[in-house]
């Protein structure tokens, strides 16, 4: 009796396993990111980025007669809760693709996850150069720029200018130090001359930024890297605004001509503060760019960030991958991924073969007060193409092997 | 790297000003803290949440008065009668009921209510953070030997003591104050002598919530609202609070002016190790004054 038990048991958990896989007529992309907290102001953009060009894909009849439907999982800004609620998208939901997420070790634990289960996993928002470098493999993608990529694209800009003496400060944790590093480095290989003059490292959270500034301008450095994150980006760009910094010494932060840094702070954000961002909803200024603003405020209210470009990319890539592999299939979806190229609000992009990161422009500008917004943008924009600032295939390479 | 010399430049000053405004802030919230501490024997880890709250509150009064000044003097009204207010009903509903229980159960709940606020303030504000600017009047900065002091940080520095002679007259000069420091020596004596030692604990945690409110508005304009606002400042306060003496709100001022000035100057001594400083006078002060720097009323 305990062995017919045990028997039927077997059959009923080997059918579900067998007939899940296949059963479904959609194509089923898991979300894992954070969906509450301060993170939420890029990772809600990610969301509605990919439902807003998922909902135009299905509207035109899906992918090899499927529609992309998703769903989501919050895992709360922790990299244990994270890999949980993959696990569970994987073996109980059946996802064929993850997506996410904003934390960078989460998306490392998670990568190591779809390593082992074979599932492609489009990492959107983790800035970590590990993902698609050291630590890279098959079944793992990028699709935004990371610390090393936006280090190169500014340095390039940088050297360019007549600064010698830098001071780098920034948030105490991986992320400030890579963009730190990933700037002043490269800049120092690009241009010898220039010297660090010193650092000041607060910790993440920091509220109170004046007892920094005033020190780093009695310093009198030529040039300040910022290297915050998240609420520290507007937090900084505050205490600048209110000790002039930004008008006594020019300063770089990535991202900080993003609309999640400048929107919050309307028209009293400092002017001058140079920056990167990956995408600019009033940049490039065109006929592709303009239609996918007006799609994405007419459906959400509001302008779409940098998450919005990465959802947006993920749903693209995602339905013209399967279109190429003739089925669904997850192998074939990665082959068909390599290479492939979309087209997108900032021009046409590609899915770099070697190492899985997408190759996209970085902007860099410079805030400026506008006249037809409530809020400061980027001016003086200068485009850095991919090929110019992008680590090479063999780096890359090298990087792995270690 | 980072010579001890920089400690004598002209920046000296003006980052003893900067330490000192914000040790305007540290102090309004911790000495909230030490009060209840004191009088009530409630470590409020709670007390955090109430600046976050304080925070929030006049976030949204700035921003539905539109900025300005009176808005920003309303928003300085309002906040602490709010938080105020709701201090009020968490101790007359769940504390009032609890006092005569160990401090391990009081310090559950007020970690409970750290957490039940944290969720609240999601519910009513949402997760994303929010910004308001310092009113036009305080914008901008004086210049102090070449480098910016800016308005606000003079305007807090003019508020602390506005603050620290308030606090002493309500303690020293009032009936409701005198009582309050009886009771935090010796409550059933007080209740003995024919006075109802409910409402001077009652009285005690308002004023002390309302502090860490008028904390919180005083702190908005400088910074990003955010959840998790609380957490940094909660361990700071306490910190400042044991450094201090438990109890005592001298020590809370004592405790505050070590914290910001060992910060400011510490920054300007070694500032890429900037941070170590306050947490290092912590450890000096607790090992050769294990019991706080002044008396405390445990």
């Amino acid at each position: 009796m305990k062995t017919m038990a045990s028997f039927l048991a077997t059959v009923v958990l080997v059918s579900c396993t067998a007939f899940s896989g296949f059963a479904g007529d959609t194509i089923k992309v898991g979300l894992v990111d954070t969906y509450t907290g301060p993170a939420t102001t890029f990772t809600n953009d990610v969301l509605d980025g990919f439902r807003l060009a998922t909902e135009r894909i299905n509207a035109k009849g899906g992918v090899l007669g499927k529609k992309i439907e998703h769903v989501t999982r919050d895992d709360k800004f922790k990299p244990d809760i994270g890999l949980t609620m993959a696990k569970e998208l994987i073996l109980k939901e059946n996802v064929d693709i993850l997506m996410g997420t904003i934390n960078s070790a989460t998306a490392l634990a998670v990568s190591d996850l779809c390593k082992k289960e074979k599932v492609p996993f489009l990492v959107t928002f983790s800035k970590s150069d590990k993902i698609t470098g050291e630590k890279g493999h098959r079944y793992v993608f990028s699709l935004n720029e990371n610390t090393e990529m936006a280090g190169r694209a500014a340095a390039k800009v940088l050297a360019a200018k007549p600064y010698v003496k830098y001071w780098i400060a920034g948030d105490d944790y991986e992320y400030g130090h890579a963009i730190a590093n990933g700037v002043f480095d490269h800049l120092k290989s690009l241009n010898p001359k220039v010297q660090l003059l010193g650092q000041s490292w607060w910790k993440v959270g920091e509220t109170d930024f004046t007892p920094y500034i005033t020190q780093i301008l009695a310093a009198k450095p030529d040039f300040v890297i910022v290297a915050t994150g998240g609420a520290g980006m507007v937090n900084f760009q505050k205490a600048a605004q209110s000790t002039g910094f930004n008008r006594r010494v020019p300063f770089y932060q990535h991202t900080a001509i993003e609309l999640s840094t400048l929107l919050p702070q309307g028209p009293n954000a400092p002017e001058g503060v140079y920056g990167t961002a990956n995408y600019l909803f009033y940049y490039p200024d065109t006929k592709e760019n303009r239609a996918f603003v007006d799609e994405f405020r007419k459906a959400y209210n509001r302008y779409p960030k940098s998450g919005a470009l990465y959802g947006y990319m993920a749903a693209e890539f995602i339905a013209k991958s399967f279109e190429k592999a003739g089925k669904v299939d997850r192998e074939k979806f990665i082959d068909a991924m390599e290479g492939m190229a979309i087209d997108s609000p900032v021009g046409p992009l590609t899915m770099r073969g070697c190492d899985h990161q997408v190759l996209l422009p970085v902007f860099f500008g410079v805030t400026k007060k506008s006249p037809q917004y409530e809020f400061l943008v980027a001016g003086d924009i200068v485009s850095v193409p991919a090929k110019e600032y992008m680590p090479s295939c063999e780096e890359i390479r090298k990087s792995r092997a270690k | 790297m980072g010579s001890l010399g920089n400690l004598a430049s002209s920046g000296t000053l003006t980052q003893i000003l900067v330490g000192l405004s914000r040790t305007t802030i540290l102090f309004i919230v911790s000495s909230g803290l030490t009060l209840i501490l004191g009088v009530l024997r409630i470590p409020n880890i709670a007390h955090g949440s109430l600046y976050m709250i304080g925070a929030f509150v006049a976030c949204t009064v700035i921003q539905t008065l539109g900025g300005g000044m009176p808005a920003f003097w309303a928003a300085l009204t309002v906040a602490p009668l709010a938080v105020a207010a709701l201090g009020f009903v968490l101790e007359r509903g769940f504390f009032s009921y609890l006092y005569d229980r160990e401090h391990l159960m009081l310090l559950l709940l007020t970690f409970s209510f750290a957490l039940i606020l944290g969720d609240l303030v999601k519910i009513v504000w949402g997760a994303e953070y929010r910004s308001v600017t310092v009113p036009a009047f305080f914008q901008g900065s004086a210049e102090l030997f070449g480098l910016p002091l800016p308005y606000y940080n003079l305007f807090l520095l003019l508020v602390g003591p506005v603050i620290a002679v308030f606090l002493w007259l309500v303690i020293n000069r009032t009936r409701m104050g005198k009582i309050a420091l009886a009771a935090a020596v010796d409550s059933e004596m007080v209740s003995a002598v024919g006075i109802n030692v409910g409402w001077v604990f009652a009285f005690t945690f308002v004023l002390g919530c309302a502090l860490a409110g008028l904390g919180g508005a005083l702190i908005a304009p400088m910074v990003n609202i955010s959840l998790g606002m609380d957490h940094s400042l909660i361990m700071e306060a306490f910190l400042i609070v044991i450094m201090g003496g438990l109890g005592n709100i001298w020590g809370a001022l004592l405790g505050s002016l070590i914290f910001g000035l060992t910060q400011s100057l510490g920054i300007l001594a070694w500032p890429q190790f900037g941070i170590v400083f306050p947490y290092l006078a912590v450890v000096v002060v607790l090992l050769f004054r294990p019991k706080g720097l002044l008396r405390s009323t445990w």
